[in-house]
């Protein structure tokens, strides 16, 4: 998968990523971070914009800067990154509104059949996992590289 | 090391090191997602992997 993605800056431990959104709305900084959680190797996903002059995080603003695509391209390639370099890890995700879950959703699907090479993807409905199929609205997601 | 093409290959991005983002590891940023994720693990575990 070749997308046109946008360049990543990381930390050493490759768990914090910032990348510069750029559009209409001009250059939005954006940070992503996987984030450890009560279990050992299972780890939260999850990204917004950076306030420039607070420094603070926002993930549910919706910045519109037209290059959602481009955005969704350059996290997953942030799971690529972090997925090679800490092995056998649980990618957790979810949106922080249902449209956003849905955003992320379409994204799978449009490349799920490339994605599903490299990673186990399951989707969360109604209270369980299943291998992610499309067309399913799913609550949230779990990744693991192959 | 590995070749470029074996790099373009694995679909890895090249990431440049800035430290200056350590400082959002100890912040508790996206932290109600973490919550949902620790949540998520405390009802329904994690998926099983069937290798076919």
């Amino acid at each position: 998968m070749k997308l046109p993605h946008y360049e990543l800056i990381a930390e050493k431990t490759l768990r914090v990523y910032e990348f510069t959104s750029e559009g209409p709305k001009g250059q939005i900084p954006k940070l992503i971070k996987f984030s450890e959680t009560a279990l050992k190797g299972y780890y939260n996903l999850a990204f917004g914009d950076k306030n420039l002059k607070t420094g603070n995080i926002d993930d549910k603003v919706v910045s519109n800067n037209g290059d959602s695509e481009q955005v969704l391209a350059t996290v997953v390639s942030a799971v690529y990154m972090f997925t090679e370099t800490h092995s056998d890890v649980w990618v957790y995700a979810t949106g922080s509104t249902k449209a956003r879950t849905r955003l992320y959703r379409m994204g799978i699907t449009k490349y799920i059949d490339e994605v599903k090479n490299d990673f186990y993807v399951f989707g969360q409905l109604e209270g369980e996992w299943e291998e992610f199929q499309k067309d399913i609205d799913y609550n949230a997601f779990v990744v693991r590289r192959k | 090391m590995k070749s470029i093409k074996e790099l373009n290959d694995k679909k890895i991005p090249i990431v440049r090191i800035d430290n200056s983002l350590e400082k959002y590891l100890k912040m508790p940023i996206f932290q109600d997602k973490v919550d949902k994720a620790n949540e998520a693990l405390r009802t329904i575990g994690l998926p099983k992997i069937t290798t076919k």
